[in-house]
């Protein structure tokens, strides 16, 4: 076959610019954007903008409410990955050992995934409404269950309706994973051990650590991101600001509040909590990972 | 193929000839949805059809809040409409812009292109609430509103109630009762504007310092120094532990769907909330909004407006802004006036629309509509027709999240309104450094 060769020097660029230039509108320039409005002090209008300094940062730090809000995102992520994670990896491995309609189990588990956040909320609206919610109606008979007011009643109604989307993500992966094990692998573990759950933590799971360490990177990036439909279709943020997601939190002062230098001081500080926590990851978690 | 291209050519010449082409167009966004959104293309589609030079496209925007981001959005890019809804916690935002040259007053305009509805027409309540701090009307009054209180009727009957309740001391006498008959005494669905901004001014009781904003620029809100704020919101908490009051959360519906549903006996809310319950709930009435006996001393004083005005922005021909005069002297008409006021129950907020209103005897048909004129036309007050505050849709947001707090017994009243106080002079001092 006869070899192709460009034979202009910057015949490269032509074809690497329309690429190029989408990461410059979409994704570089909004940044620099950021960065401007972060430093600087205006008016909702963009008027009387003056440099700021560290104003806005010691601002949004001495605000209660966006401490809370840190607070609520970490352990929002970190309980939406936990629940999605295992709920995920215990209905792939259920699916991956029955014989008959496997299809139609998988089908069913994973359409939930197709399904907009927002229209999650206002789902679980249906089922966490005072007047009408069959969950809210359980728990209130439990427990005197009431959102309104009761912060950790107001966890139980976002996390709820936050996890459900994600198990379908996280089965689609596991599955995936558990089909990737080699039979041989499976086979041989089988004659040395009686034991399925030694098995599973021993053999399998081991083996599934590559999309384990993915999806953790994935459940957390959408609890800290992807959330933002279901807080403003349920809770909106209440009770007090405890259900406010740092996501969330930006909306409501840049958008509603119309401050700018103070929404895009968040969103600065959003961006360097998930670089460290995927610094953290690379580093600390994926050196234990054998990806063959 | 020549068969394709024709129908393609024939289909642009029909686009381009439509009539709308030759009309010059004026662009109105709006934060109203459902019944009140389908008011206001009515209202638009009825100046089309009075002329034909000018055509004003409505386009909803979702919300009030929505409409405002949207508006501000769009001039950062250049691409304003004509006339937008803001509503009246973005109205110290608005008037402010006047000077950047984003804003047109509404007497500037007037002057300029002979808008024969002068600001004088508006009544003075509401002229001021929209007026810079010369008393200039900037904003054109459109939705008026203010809270008012409902009342079931049915179950007053029931448990034995002869008299609907003027102030909150005959509500405490009779709150028990109606628990005990197993109904929700009393719900409210909007803290900040309800019980915060307006107990101020039903109690004729400055909210911020600087006379409420409007001789300086505030740099604090008045919450927990005052008495009878404190003294309210810690019987609201009493109320709220027996049983009195019920709390469904923030959402305004979520709040009113009781009432409606007729298992409360009285319901603070808008004058504009009864679309939906007619037809639905038998027998309500719409009353002024419960006062405090003891802070004032008997007297009554008249709420704030809440509700919206439209804004005319800068940036466009002088052929629009013509046009633009024509829909807002159509607007300023008795006849338009009044009709928004039946279809909506917002306030009339021309006086030419009022004096048609008696003309025709128009409350004695339409029982809903008469409370909100009561009661905003209520005199006596010393303080400010409403309050010149920036970032306050922030501060909205620094009461809700107060409120659940204190009502959940996490904090006391003392150290929810404390809060308040402070996280409100923070956004005042924020606001105060861009002017």
């Amino acid at each position: 076959m006869k070899k192709v060769q460009f034979t202009s020097k910057y015949s490269q660029y032509f074809f690497l610019a329309p690429q190029l230039l989408i990461l410059l509108i979409f994704l570089y320039w909004p940044i620099v954007q950021t960065f401007r409005d972060a430093f600087t002090m205006q008016d909702a209008f963009g008027f009387g903008s003056q440099f700021a300094g560290f104003d806005n940062f010691l601002f949004i730090f001495s605000d209660p409410s966006y401490l809370t809000a840190f607070k609520f995102t970490l352990i929002y992520s970190f309980v939406i990955t936990l629940i999605t994670g295992s709920m995920g990896l215990l209905l792939a491995v259920q699916a991956n050992g029955i014989m008959h309609g496997k299809n139609a189990y998988k089908t069913l588990l994973i359409w939930p995934y197709a399904i907009a956040p927002a229209v999650v909320g206002v789902m679980a609206n249906y089922f966490f409404s005072e007047r009408y919610g069959l969950l809210y109606s359980l728990f209130n008979n439990l427990w005197g269950f009431n959102w309104y007011e009761d912060v950790f009643d107001a966890y139980i109604y976002v996390i709820i309706a936050g996890s459900w989307k994600q198990i379908s993500a996280n089965f689609i992966f596991f599955l995936a994973g558990l089909q990737a094990i080699q039979k041989t692998v499976i086979e041989a573990s089988i004659i040395d051990c009686k034991s399925n759950m030694r098995r599973f933590w021993t053999i399998t799971f081991p083996l599934l650590m590559p999309t384990t360490f993915f999806l953790i990177i994935i459940n957390i990036t959408y609890a800290f991101f992807d959330t933002f439909g279901i807080i403003d279709t349920t809770t909106i943020g209440a009770p007090g600001s405890e259900t406010k997601t740092l996501v969330y939190k930006a909306y409501i002062d840049g958008f509603r509040g119309l401050d700018l230098g103070s929404a895009g001081a968040q969103s600065i500080m959003m961006m360097l909590i998930v670089l460290v926590i995927t610094i953290f990851q690379f580093r600390y978690i994926e050196g234990k990972i054998h990806y063959n | 193929m020549k068969k394709i291209i024709s129908i393609f050519v024939l289909l642009i010449s029909f686009t381009f000839t439509s009539n709308s082409y030759s009309k010059t167009e004026i662009h109105w966004w709006y934060g109203n949805s459902g019944f009140l959104g389908d008011v206001i293309i009515e209202i638009a589609n009825r100046f089309n059809d009075s002329q034909d030079e000018y055509m004003v496209i409505p386009t909803g925007k979702g919300s009030y809040e929505d409409n405002m981001a949207a508006t501000i959005a769009a001039f950062r890019a250049g691409d304003q409409p004509h006339y937008s809804q803001v509503y009246d916690a973005g109205a110290a935002i608005m008037v402010a812009q006047v000077k950047n040259g984003v804003v047109i007053g509404f007497e500037e305009m007037a002057e300029k292109y002979g808008i024969s509805v002068d600001a004088d027409n508006y009544i003075p309540g509401i002229k001021n609430f929209y007026a810079d701090e010369n008393g200039k009307m900037i904003g054109v009054p459109f939705n008026s509103s203010t809270c008012l209180m409902y009342a079931n009727m049915d179950i007053l009957n029931e448990v034995g109630i002869e008299e609907v309740p003027k102030t909150y001391e005959d509500f405490e006498a009779m709150a028990q009762k109606i628990a005990d008959a197993g109904y929700i005494p009393l719900l409210q669905s909007h803290s900040p504007w309800i019980w915060t901004e307006n107990f101020f001014s039903r109690h004729n009781l400055l909210m911020t310092d600087g006379n409420n904003g409007y001789d300086a620029v505030p740099t604090k809100t008045l919450f927990a120094e005052t008495d009878a704020f404190v003294m309210h919101w810690s019987k609201v908490k009493e109320w709220y532990e027996k049983g009195w009051y019920g709390y469904k959360g923030r959402a305004w519906g979520d709040n009113q769907a009781p009432f409606t549903n007729g298992e409360a006996a009285f319901w603070f809310g808008s004058a504009a909330s009864f679309g939906g319950m007619k037809g639905v709930l038998p027998n309500f009435t719409t009353n002024p909004i419960l006062y405090w006996d003891s802070v004032t001393g008997g007297k009554e004083y008249p709420t704030f407006i809440g509700g919206a005005a439209n804004w005319i922005l800068n940036g466009h021909t002088e052929e629009e802004y013509k046009g633009l005069a024509k829909f807002i002297e159509f607007m300023g008409s008795p006849e338009m006036d009044l009709y928004y006021h039946n279809m909506t129950g917002y306030a009339a907020v021309t006086k030419g629309g009022i004096e048609l209103a008696e003309t025709i005897n128009f409350y004695r048909t339409s029982p809903y509509h008469k409370a909100v004129g009561d009661q905003l036309g209520l005199e006596g007050s010393t303080i400010p027709g409403g309050y010149r505050a920036g970032n306050w849709p922030q501060i909205r947001e620094v009461i809700y999240e107060n409120v659940e707090p204190m009502l959940n017994g996490d904090m006391s009243v003392e150290k929810a309104l404390g809060n308040m106080d402070k996280g409100s002079a923070k956004l005042l001092k924020q606001f105060a450094k861009t002017l």
